[in-house]
C-alpha cells in the first residue's frame, strides 16, 4: 500500500473546503496520513464549527493531525496564553477590528484546545511546520535565499521542510554546493570543506491548494481541492 | 587603523584592567566591548564604571541582560543543575551588589552595534544566548553573517577565541512551483564572509588562563587575537572573599575549557 501525506493549511474556518478535501482524499489511492499546518482559524468567518469538526473527526474522515499557524498564535497572544505578550504584530498591521473578528471567529472553549497544538511535526527526515524552524510567521518562498532555507532545516535537522506560512505551492530542491571554512584560533587553522546535502523545502499551498506527498517515492502533487477528480483523465497534477 | 573589540569581561577587574593597559600599549584607542560585563565574578560595579569612564562603546551580554530582567538563565544553559544552582546563585549575587545606575546602563546598552561592514554583537545577530562556535555548519555560521547584511561579524560568548573565514561558496537549487510545469535550475555564488570571536577577558574557556581579546585592522583587514597575563591570584582571592561559588576561582586558576557550557551549545534559548 502506498504511504502518502495530505498536507493542508489556510483553512480559516472554512469547513466547505475541508470537506471538500476530505471528500478528495477518500478518493485517492493509498494510506493517507492528514497533516493540518495550521492557520484552522482567521478572522474573516466564524470558525466554530470546522474546530468542531477537527476535534471530533466523522467516522469516516480522515483523521487530521493538527499544528498551529500564524492565526492561532494571535489569538493566543491576545488571549493571554502567552504571558503579558499581546497581538502587536496584526494590531500594528491590520488594525484593532481584524483583532475583535478574529476573537469573535472562534468560541473561548476552544482556546485550551489550540493552545495544546504542537508547533510542528517531524515524521521521518521530514519536518511539518507552518512557518519554519524559526518562527511560526517565517515566510518561506521561492525568493527566500537558500542559505536562509538552508539555515531552517539545519535547525531541524531535516532532509525536507514543508511550511505553509506563504501559502504558495512550491517545491525548491538544494542540489549541490560547496563552502570553505578555514578556523584560526590559539592551536593554529583549520580547514575545512563542506558541501550542501540534499534537501528540499515545500511550500503546501493554503485553502483549496494542498500537497500529497508519496513517502516511499519522496514525490511531491500539488493539488487543487475538487479539481484533481474533475481533471485527473486531463493529468493535472505536478509530480516532482 | 588598529581597533580592539572585547567581550565577557565578567566582572573580573584585574583582567579588564590588563587588558586595556595592553591594548593602551599599543596605541589603540578604538576599542567595542561586546557584552557579558557581569556576572561570575567579584567586581561588577567596579568594571561597569571603568567601561563608562574609559566610554568604551558596549552591547549587552545575556548575563546584562538576564540580571536587569530578573531572568536567570533558564535550564537549557547549563551542563547540569549544579551548574544552574551555581548560575542562579551568581546572578541573586551580581543583582543584589549592582548600584541602581549601573542597572540602568546595563539596561541601556544595545543589542548590536553598526560601523561600516562589522557587525559587533555578544552572541549572534539572533540571540544574545545563541553560541557561534568555531566548528558550527558553515552554510548556518554564513547564514548568521549574511542575515545581518555584514561582512566581518564580531561576537563573544563562547569565551573561545578565533577568526573563521568563510569562502568560495556555492549553492544550487531546482525549482518548481505549481504554476509551471518547468524545472528551473539555479545557482549562486556565496559572498566571503568572516567571524570573529573575541573570546573572554574575564572568564577564558579556551584551554589557557590568560585574558583574550582580538585587534582587528580596518585597513589590511587583518585580524589578531591577544593572551594577556592577569594577576589570577587576586581574582581568585575576590571571588572567595565574596562568598562566591570556589568554583568559580579554581576554573579561572586552571583555564578549565568546558566551564559553565551545555552540552548542546547550538541551542537557542526560547524562554
Amino acid at each position: 500500500m502506498i504511504e502518502r501525506w495530505a498536507l493542508i493549511s489556510g483553512l480559516k474556518g472554512d469547513l466547505d473546503t475541508y470537506e471538500l478535501i476530505q471528500k478528495d482524499l477518500k478518493k485517492t489511492p493509498g494510506n493517507i496520513t492528514l497533516f493540518v499546518l495550521g492557520d484552522m482559524i482567521g478572522p474573516e468567518k466564524n470558525c466554530n464549527k470546522l474546530l468542531h469538526r477537527l476535534i471530533n473527526p466523522k467516522s469516516n474522515d480522515l483523521q487530521p493531525w493538527c499544528i498551529y499557524g500564524w492565526w492561532e498564535e494571535q489569538i493566543l497572544l491576545e488571549s493571554g496564553y502567552r504571558g503579558n505578550q499581546r497581538a502587536e504584530a496584526l494590531r500594528i498591521n491590520k488594525g484593532e477590528e481584524v483583532v475583535k473578528s478574529l476573537i469573535n471567529a472562534v468560541d473561548k472553549s476552544f482556546l485550551d484546545w489550540i493552545a495544546a497544538l504542537q508547533f510542528g511535526f517531524v515524521e521521518l527526515d521530514c519536518g511539518l511546520i507552518h512557518g519554519s524552524s524559526k518562527d511560526v510567521g517565517d515566510d518561506l518562498t521561492l525568493d527566500t535565499p537558500p542559505l536562509t532555507l538552508l539555515d531552517r532545516l539545519t535547525r531541524l535537522q531535516v532532509n525536507r521542510l514543508f511550511t505553509a506560512r506563504s501559502t504558495q505551492q512550491f517545491h525548491l530542491e538544494l542540489t549541490e554546493g560547496i563552502l570553505n571554512s578555514e578556523v584560526h584560533d590559539l592551536t593554529g587553522n583549520h580547514k575545512k570543506e563542506q558541501k550542501v546535502p540534499q534537501k528540499a523545502v515545500i511550500g503546501v499551498g493554503a485553502g483549496k491548494n494542498y500537497t500529497l506527498y508519496d513517502v516511499g517515492t519522496d514525490n511531491t502533487q500539488f493539488v487543487r481541492a475538487g479539481y484533481q477528480s474533475e481533471k485527473k483523465k486531463n493529468g493535472f497534477g505536478l509530480h516532482f | 587603523m588598529n581597533q580592539a573589540v572585547i567581550s565577557c569581561l565578567h566582572a573580573n577587574l584585574p583582567a579588564v584592567e590588563a587588558v586595556l593597559k595592553d591594548i593602551e600599549l599599543q596605541g589603540i584607542t578604538n576599542i567595542t566591548c561586546l557584552g557579558d560585563l557581569v556576572g561570575y565574578g567579584p567586581q561588577p560595579n567596579e568594571v561597569i564604571e571603568l567601561i563608562k569612564e574609559k566610554k568604551i562603546a558596549t552591547c549587552q551580554g545575556c548575563w546584562d541582560e538576564d540580571v536587569v530582567d530578573g531572568l536567570d538563565a533558564c535550564d537549557c544553559s547549563y551542563p547540569s543543575q549544579i551548574a544552574e544552582r551555581r548560575g542562579h546563585f551568581a546572578h541573586q549575587w551580581t543583582t543584589g551588589k549592582l548600584t541602581k545606575e549601573n542597572k540602568d546602563f546595563l539596561a541601556n546598552l544595545p543589542y548590536s552595534i553598526r560601523k561600516d561592514k562589522c557587525l559587533f554583537v555578544h552572541g549572534s545577530p539572533n540571540s544574545q544566548h545563541e553560541y557561534l562556535l568555531p566548528d558550527m555548519d558553515a552554510f548556518a555560521a554564513l547564514e548568521r553573517v549574511e542575515n545581518a547584511k555584514a561582512e566581518i561579524l564580531f561576537c563573544g560568548h563562547t569565551h573561545q577565541p578565533y577568526i573563521r573565514e568563510l569562502a568560495n561558496g556555492s549553492i544550487a537549487v531546482k525549482v518548481k512551483n505549481s504554476g509551471s510545469k518547468d524545472i528551473q535550475k539555479k545557482e549562486m555564488n556565496l559572498p566571503m564572509r568572516r567571524i570573529v570571536n573575541a573570546g573572554s577577558v574575564g572568564e577564558p574557556r579556551h584551554g589557557g588562563t590568560k585574558a583574550t581579546y582580538v585587534v582587528y585592522n580596518d585597513i589590511t583587514n587583518d585580524v589578531k587575537i591577544r593572551e594577556v597575563e592577569y594577576d589570577i591570584e587576586l581574582t581568585c582571592k575576590a571571588i572567595i572573599n565574596a562568598g562566591l561559588p570556589p568554583i568559580f576561582a579554581w576554573r579561572l586558576k586552571n583555564g578549565f575549557e568546558f566551564a559553565e557550557r551545555a552540552e548542546d551549545a547550538s541551542h537557542v534559548c526560547e524562554r
